[in-house]
């Protein structure tokens, strides 16, 4: 069984490499000096990265306490944080509403079915397009990015919760509908609680995914820090745009430090005090002291 | 003469293949019914087929009681909300007949803490599910059924993971329920729990359905030994 396993991994990668050489027609030549290419880019042109992007602008003059405030960085971030929450919330909304007329073990057939297709329709167009789209009827600026990303979002996390909810345990679910509740009920009071540790976990994911591709749309126009990332890239300015890059790296990682503090309070984890090492050496001095 | 609530009219049950031959009878008020047989055997599609949650593959089965909130099921997992509290659990029972209204809320928490107190798991009304042990587990899912008074109560391994102590603990909860006229059919493991709770034995073997008396089934089993 184990080797079947490994043998079908072995040939799907097999096959990744021939298509991988066929795309680049053989041409392999490319790759030599392509390393020594990218080091002079680095050293040249983005090291070292150029933190003025946290100093203030000189106009408008800045009236703040704090001079950071008043940065490219901290704007287009505050910016681009703020869109991709507003619309990761109302794209949790719109696909907590929509998600459980989509699970086939929740609804029938006929209405699963065309729920389906509609996140589908949603979600085929990537949120640049939404983006392009929006700027196009209300013109440039942050209400494009968050229209189009509640839209990417709702159609992206609608199906991942479908899915979740697909795979739960259907014991809760034979209980409700054995005793007669209705199917929002099931769908408030069963599905949803049931699966909090994921649709939570699922949330914050779409969040910090929202705050990176909150860059992207910014560079057609729909507002962030990418409308700044774009605006340096035009002036061939690549170290405040890697001070902006290193920013953004930054942010993702206290997202998800907050990810993994928040579900400890809805999964099996949480409820479990692994000893740390911390606790371990407190004890041992607490044990050494009362030896004494 | 007391109510009927539920008739199994030549009932044939089984995923693809038939499991049993077809089964008529009627359920009363006041039943405690245990299945009995071996494991595998088809115990559970029988109380899943009642519950109609699967379809049988022949013949009918056709239920008296409320559209809403008179069948209560209780699987082999207990089917408890794992995630939510205890109260949220016992919460969804109590409110599955009530309409909709401002107090409906507060009289769900009042049903939903009484029945706690029945099976004195009242203390633990905020702690989420998971947190309990398997023993706590159970008494939650008898107050969620206590909670929502169906006329039929359907519970798979209702006794099975219980010493004989918390055995009686449930039983005793759940009998007021009985004395007013509900039935019990539960699929047990422990055969000194069927004749100690039971009225009637429903017994699957290899096919073969019968339903007889606690005093057939003590007899039948003992002629089962002796063989």
């Amino acid at each position: 069984m184990k080797f079947r396993l490994f043998g079908i991994i072995g040939a799907l990668s097999l096959l990744a490499l021939l298509l991988l050489n066929d795309l680049a027609g053989g041409d392999w030549g490319r790759f030599g000096g392509g390393l020594g290419n990218l080091m002079v880019f680095f050293t040249e042109s983005m090291w070292p990265p150029d933190w003025s992007v946290l100093e203030a602008r000189s106009y408008p003059p800045c009236e703040s306490r704090f001079e950071i405030t008043c940065s490219v960085g901290y704007i287009g971030m505050v910016e681009t944080l703020k869109i991709a929450f507003a619309s990761t919330m109302l794209g949790f909304i719109g696909a907590i509403m929509l998600s459980p007329m989509a699970a086939r073990n929740l609804q029938t057939v006929w209405i699963s079915v065309p729920v389906r297709l509609l996140l589908s329709a949603v979600r085929s167009l990537p949120s640049l397009i939404w983006a392009i789209i929006f700027v196009i009827v209300i013109g440039f600026g942050p209400l494009s990015g968050v229209l189009a990303m509640t839209f990417y979002t709702i159609g992206y996390l609608g199906k991942l919760q479908y899915e979740t909810f697909e795979g739960m345990d259907s014991g809760p679910l034979e209980a409700g509908r054995a005793m007669g509740l209705s199917s929002t009920s099931i769908a408030k009071d069963i599905v949803i609680p049931e699966n909090s540790n994921h649709l939570l976990s699922q949330l914050i994911f779409m969040f910090e995914y929202n705050v990176r591709h909150g860059t992207v749309i910014g560079i057609v126009g729909a507002g962030g820090i990418g409308y700044h990332i774009i605006n340096y890239l035009k002036f061939l300015q690549y170290d405040k745009v890697f001070a902006l890059l290193i920013l953004i790296f930054v942010v993702v990682i206290l997202i998800d430090l907050i990810s993994f503090f928040a579900r400890s309070f809805v999964n099996d984890q949480g409820d479990v005090r692994r000893p740390t090492w911390m606790n371990m050496l407190l004890k041992k001095a607490k044990d050494q002291s009362s030896v004494e | 003469m007391s109510k009927q609530l539920l008739t199994l009219n030549r009932l044939v049950i089984g995923y693809d293949v038939p499991l049993s031959n077809p089964i008529s009878l009627e359920v009363g008020q006041g039943e405690v019914i245990a299945v009995l047989g071996p494991s595998g055997i088809g115990k559970t599609t029988l109380l899943r087929t009642i519950a109609n949650l699967v379809m049988p593959l022949g013949g009918a089965t056709e239920t008296y009681v409320d559209r809403k909130g008179g069948l209560g099921y209780i699987p082999q997992n207990l089917g408890l909300v794992r995630h939510a509290t205890v109260a949220h659990n016992v919460a969804l029972g109590a409110g599955v007949r009530m309409e909709w209204s401002f107090g409906m809320y507060a009289e769900r928490k009042k049903r939903a803490i009484e029945a706690l107190s029945a099976v004195g798991m009242a203390d633990k009304a905020s702690e989420p599910v998971r947190r309990l042990s398997g023993g706590q587990k159970r008494r939650v899912a008898t107050a969620r059924t206590l909670a929502q008074r169906p006329q039929l109560i359907l519970a798979d391994e209702f006794l099975s993971e219980l010493d004989d102590a918390n055995a009686a603990a449930v039983m005793a909860a759940v009998s007021p329920m009985i004395n007013d006229g509900s039935s019990l059919i539960m699929v047990e493991h422990h055969e000194e729990h069927a004749v100690k709770y039971a009225t009637r034995v429903w017994m699957l073997d290899e096919g073969h359905f019968s339903d007889m008396s606690v005093e057939q089934w003590l007899v039948y089993n003992q002629r089962g030994e002796n063989e």
